[in-house]
């Protein structure tokens, strides 16, 4: 079964990995993919909350690997999506409580079942995050257009080849377009020149991301959303589809929008994200 | 290139271009693990190589880390002294014989 385990990291916390990882997850399963999400962040459980499924944790991760329960008993299906699982972090250990040799047994196990493994990271670069990427057969870094998390990601890619895992791929999170145009904000192509990693998604700074956690409702759902729309075309591309790479280009000031309309504009595609700083 | 290369025309670079030009120093540093007392032991001993040759105005010297189209580059600007520009060099025999160009004509001492 050519199932995929992707891992969601950043190195630095508050970045947004499991929001990503929710998000992510859920587009995926919209798509009709069978998928697990993993909170690996044993310890500091959240992913439960953002996919409004904590009042229904029984079993978590450890009890799985230590063999308290089996894997089935402790996967939480969805409120909504019949193809999408939670796998919750325990909230009651800490992250040696499992090995690398364990996890990368686990993402077997679960390889049997799902078309799609997503394991949210701890941040850090410690034993929670060497578990989270040891079964992955991809790694997909999130970072904020802001230096410490920029340079964090740089480390996570060092530590990722060092590992012997393909290269990761990149998405941007919480770009503020506002900032990027007053050049008070690092753009999408400084990013990318400064790691050298491809670009998977970006995701604009957007409060209903706040309002689908509060809800406990993955803002995938939220047709408003800016975000979330993001979020849904960040999961095409995984799925191999060619969504052109333009979500911080809406919305255009009313002037661009007449010159698109007249036919002036350029076409908001990958390459005008690319040369925006140039 | 210049280290810190920003957009034409503009005085002061924005936050953003700060970010990123930052980021491209550090990360080289955060790479190759190397402090800035390395880094001056580095910049010493190219001084001492290219004052060899050629009157650097030691003050202004740079050396810098940084990294250029994903490769990791390490930049020496040395302005050289208009007053004192002198140029040596070996003979093709090989025996260390300096030839001293003064720009006023006067030959200089070797090794000074």
């Amino acid at each position: 079964m050519d199932s995929r385990v992707i891992t969601i990291t950043s190195g630095k916390g508050g970045v947004g990995k499991t929001t990503t990882t929710a998000n992510v997850g859920t587009a995926l399963a919209i798509q009709g993919k069978k998928v697990a999400v993993v909170d690996a962040d044993i310890g500091l459980r959240n992913l439960d909350a953002i996919l409004g499924l904590e009042n229904r944790i029984v079993y978590d991760l450890v009890d799985v690997v230590e063999g308290q329960c089996r894997l089935r008993q402790a996967l939480i299906k969805d409120k909504r999506l019949p193809e999408l699982y939670l796998l919750p972090a325990a909230q009651t250990r800490d992250k040696n409580a499992v090995n690398s040799i364990q996890m990368e047994q686990l993402c077997q196990q679960l390889r049997q079942e799902f078309d799609f493994v997503v394991i949210d990271s701890p941040a850090g670069i410690e034993q929670g995050f060497r578990n989270a990427i040891v079964g992955a057969d991809e790694i997909v870094i999130v970072a904020n257009p802001e230096m410490a998390s920029v340079r964090d990601a740089d480390r996570i890619i060092g530590l990722v080849e060092a590992a012997g895992k393909s290269e990761p791929r990149l998405i941007l999170n919480r770009l503020r377009p506002d900032m990027v145009k007053r050049g008070d904000m690092m753009d999408v192509a400084d990013v990318l020149e400064v790691l050298g990693i491809d670009l998977l998604g970006i995701i604009p700074e957007d409060e209903s991301i706040i309002i689908a956690t509060n809800k406990g409702e993955p803002a995938v759902y939220d047709k408003r959303s800016r975000a979330g729309h993001a979020f849904l075309n960040t999961a095409q591309r995984l799925l191999g589809e060619e969504i052109p790479l333009n979500e911080v280009q809406e919305p255009a000031s009313l002037l661009e929008r007449l010159r698109r309309l007249v036919g002036f504009g350029p076409a908001p595609t990958e390459k005008r994200i690319r040369s925006q700083s140039s | 290139m210049g280290v810190f290369q920003f957009r034409v025309g503009r005085k002061n670079p924005t936050p953003g271009e700060l970010a990123k030009e930052r980021l491209k120093v550090l990360l080289v540093h955060d790479r190759l693990r190397l402090n800035p007392a390395q880094l001056e032991i580095i910049r010493q001993e190219i001084l001492e190589v290219v004052s060899r040759r050629l009157a650097i105005d030691e003050e202004q010297v740079q050396v810098n880390l940084m990294n250029a189209d994903g490769a990791e580059m390490l930049y020496a600007n040395m302005p050289i002294r208009r007053e004192k520009v002198k140029f040596e060099w070996d003979p093709p025999s090989g025996n260390y014989h300096a030839y001293v160009l003064e720009p006023d004509g006067q030959d200089d001492e070797e090794g000074k």
